[in-house]
C-alpha cells in the first residue's frame, strides 16, 4: 500500500505545484461539488413536494342576475371555509353592478360577522372592524388601511359566476 | 460469572474507571438547591412526552374529518385515554413553564457568559423549538380554539417580509387551512420538532459536560467555598426526586384539571372570544396593541437579541461600566411578560 502522503522525489522537482497535490485538491473539489450539486437538488424536490402550490381557483356559478335584487345580501361558502357575501350594487348586468365580500378578516384570517345592531362586520380576533361596504373601520385593519377581500366576479349570458380558491377543507367523511 | 463479565467487557469495551469519569462530573455545591435543576425538568418532562405522545399516536387520526372525532375517542373511550391525554396535556404546559424558568436562572446569574455564549444559543433554539412543539401540538386537536389559532399564526407568518409567504405556504400546505394542512401539523409534532430538539439537547448537554457547570457565588455565599459533589449518585438523586414529584403533580393535574375538549373546528365561524395557548398570551396581546408589521418586526428583534444577549450583554456592561445591568433589564423585561400575559389573561378582547 502506497502512503498518500509520503512524497515522491519527482513530485515537487522545480517548485512546481506536485502533481500529486493538484490531483487530490481536484477529486476533492470535483467529489465535493458532486455531492453537493446532489444533496441540492435533493432539497429542490423535496421543497418543491413540501411547497404544495396547488392554489388554482374556480369559477362558480351563483345565480341568474336577475336573481339579484337592489338591497338583497347572498351568502355563500367556498370549499375552504370562507364566507362570500354576494349583494347588487347597482342596476345592470355587468360584473360592476355586484359585490362580492369575503368574510375573512384581511388582518390574520379570522372570520368576520356582521354586528347589525353597530352596522358593521366584526373579526373577534382582535378587534377589527369593517364598514358595510368592506373599508375597515378599526382595529388593525383599519391602522393598515385594509378591506375586506373582493372575489372577482363575470357575468356569462346573464349568469353570474365569482372567482374562488379550488382548495378544500372537508370536515365530513364521505358516505 | 467470570466468564460472561469477559464476554460482556469484550463487547462493550470499557472498563469501570473509564465509566466512572465519564458520568462523575463534580459538580458544584450550589446546585444542591433546587432551583438550579430547572434543566433537568423540561428535559424529565420531554421524556414523559414522547412516552405519552407515542402512546396518543396509536389512535390519533391527523385528517379534518376524524381528527376531532379520535381525539374524542382517545378521550371518552379509549382505557385511561382521558389520563394519558391530561397528562400529555399538563405535561406540556409544565415543560413550557420549566424551561421559561431555566432561561430565567441562567439569565440572572449570567450563566451565559463568555465561554458558554453557544450553549446560550442552543438554548434559545430549544426555547423556540418547545414553543413550536406546543404550538403544533395545540392545532392537532383540531377544536375551534386551536384552529384559528393555527390560522392566526400562519397569517402572522405571512406578515414577515420576503420570505413570511413561502412558511405561511409551507406550514399549511396552501393559502389557507385545507385538507393537506393537519398532516403537516402532525409530522412537525411528532416526528420533526422531537427529533430536531433530541439532538440539540444532546448537544446542549455535552456544551454543559464540556465546560462544566458554572460557577455562582451568591450574595451570602462563601467566595472561597470551592466544594462539589458527585454527579453520580448524589446529583442523580437529586433529578430522582424531583422526577417523583413531577410524576406525582402530573398525575394530581391530570386528575383534578383533566384535558377537555371543545368544540369541533368550524371554518364558517370565528368564536367570539379567541384566546391562544397562555404561554403566547404576550404575542396575542402585543398583535392587539401594534399594527401587525411592527409586531411581526419588533418580535422578531427581540428573540434576535434574545438569542445574542450574551455578547449585547457584554457591549452594555462595556458602555455603562455597570455590571449588573442585565439584571435590571431582565427584571423589566419580567415584567413586561407577566404584565403583557395577566392583562390578555383577564380581558375578553
Amino acid at each position: 500500500m502506497v502512503n498518500p502522503h509520503v512524497r515522491m522525489p519527482d513530485d515537487s522537482a522545480n517548485g512546481e505545484p506536485p502533481r500529486r497535490d493538484f490531483l487530490r485538491l481536484l477529486s476533492t473539489v470535483t467529489m465535493g461539488g458532486g455531492l453537493l450539486a446532489g444533496y441540492g437538488t435533493f432539497a429542490k424536490f423535496a421543497l418543491d413536494y413540501l411547497y404544495s402550490a396547488d392554489d388554482d381557483s374556480v369559477w362558480q356559478f351563483l345565480g341568474r342576475t336577475s336573481e339579484f335584487k337592489m338591497g338583497d345580501a347572498r351568502q355563500y361558502a367556498t370549499p375552504s371555509g370562507a364566507k362570500i357575501v354576494v349583494a347588487r350594487q347597482a342596476e345592470g348586468d355587468s360584473p360592476e353592478s355586484f359585490a362580492a365580500l369575503s368574510s375573512i378578516c384581511p388582518h390574520l384570517g379570522c372570520q368576520v360577522h356582521w354586528e347589525a345592531q353597530n352596522n358593521r362586520f366584526f373579526c373577534p380576533c382582535h378587534n377589527g372592524a369593517f364598514d358595510p361596504s368592506g373599508k375597515a373601520t378599526a382595529g388593525p385593519p383599519a391602522q393598515a388601511n385594509q378591506s375586506l377581500v373582493r372575489f372577482s366576479l363575470k357575468v356569462e349570458n346573464g349568469l353570474l359566476y365569482v372567482r374562488i380558491p379550488a382548495q378544500s377543507l372537508s370536515l365530513q367523511r364521505d358516505a | 460469572m467470570g466468564s460472561w463479565k469477559t464476554w460482556l467487557s469484550e463487547r462493550i469495551p470499557v472498563n469501570q474507571a473509564q465509566l466512572y469519569e465519564l458520568t462523575n462530573e463534580p459538580v458544584p455545591y450550589h446546585l444542591k438547591r433546587w432551583w438550579f435543576c430547572l434543566g433537568g425538568t423540561p428535559a424529565y418532562l420531554f421524556v414523559v412526552q414522547i412516552v405519552t405522545g407515542i402512546l396518543l399516536a396509536f389512535y390519533y387520526q391527523p385528517a379534518p374529518q376524524t381528527a376531532y372525532e379520535s381525539i374524542d375517542y382517545i378521550t371518552n373511550q379509549a382505557a385511561f385515554g382521558w389520563y394519558l391525554r391530561s397528562v400529555h396535556k399538563w405535561a406540556a404546559t409544565l415543560m413550557i413553564a420549566a424551561v421559561i424558568l431555566h432561561q430565567m436562572r441562567v439569565y440572572f446569574t449570567a450563566a451565559y457568559r463568555r465561554p458558554r455564549e453557544i450553549n446560550w444559543m442552543i438554548g434559545m433554539a430549544l426555547l423556540l423549538l418547545t414553543l413550536l412543539t406546543g404550538f403544533t401540538g395545540y392545532s392537532l386537536a383540531f377544536e375551534q380554539l386551536s384552529f384559528w389559532g393555527a390560522t392566526v399564526a400562519a397569517n402572522i407568518c405571512d406578515a414577515v417580509p420576503y420570505v413570511g409567504g413561502f412558511f405561511k405556504q409551507m406550514l399549511l400546505a396552501g393559502s389557507s387551512y385545507n385538507d393537506q394542512t393537519l398532516p403537516r401539523f402532525y409530522i412537525l409534532h411528532a416526528a420533526v420538532l422531537p427529533t430536531t430538539i433530541v439532538l440539540l439537547l444532546g448537544v446542549h448537554i455535552t456544551f454543559i459536560r464540556l465546560h462544566g457547570v458554572s460557577q455562582f457565588t451568591g450574595p451570602r455565599d462563601d467566595p472561597a467555598d470551592n466544594r462539589t459533589f458527585n454527579f453520580f449518585p448524589d446529583h442523580i438523586l437529586t433529578e430522582l426526586m424531583i422526577g417523583l414529584v413531577l410524576m406525582i403533580l402530573l398525575s394530581a393535574l391530570a386528575t383534578i384539571f383533566p384535558a377537555t375538549l371543545g368544540i369541533k373546528a368550524d371554518p364558517l365561524t370565528t368564536p367570539e372570544v379567541i384566546k391562544p395557548e397562555w404561554y403566547f398570551y404576550v404575542s396575542f396581546r402585543w398583535l392587539k396593541l401594534f399594527s401587525l408589521t411592527f409586531a411581526v418586526l419588533s418580535s422578531g428583534l427581540i428573540v434576535a437579541a434574545m438569542v445574542l444577549w450574551p455578547w449585547i450583554d457584554a457591549v452594555l456592561r462595556k458602555i455603562t461600566r455597570i455590571e449588573d445591568i442585565s439584571i435590571y433589564i431582565g427584571i423589566v423585561a419580567t415584567f413586561l411578560l407577566v404584565g403583557l400575559t395577566v392583562w390578555e389573561a383577564v380581558v375578553a378582547h
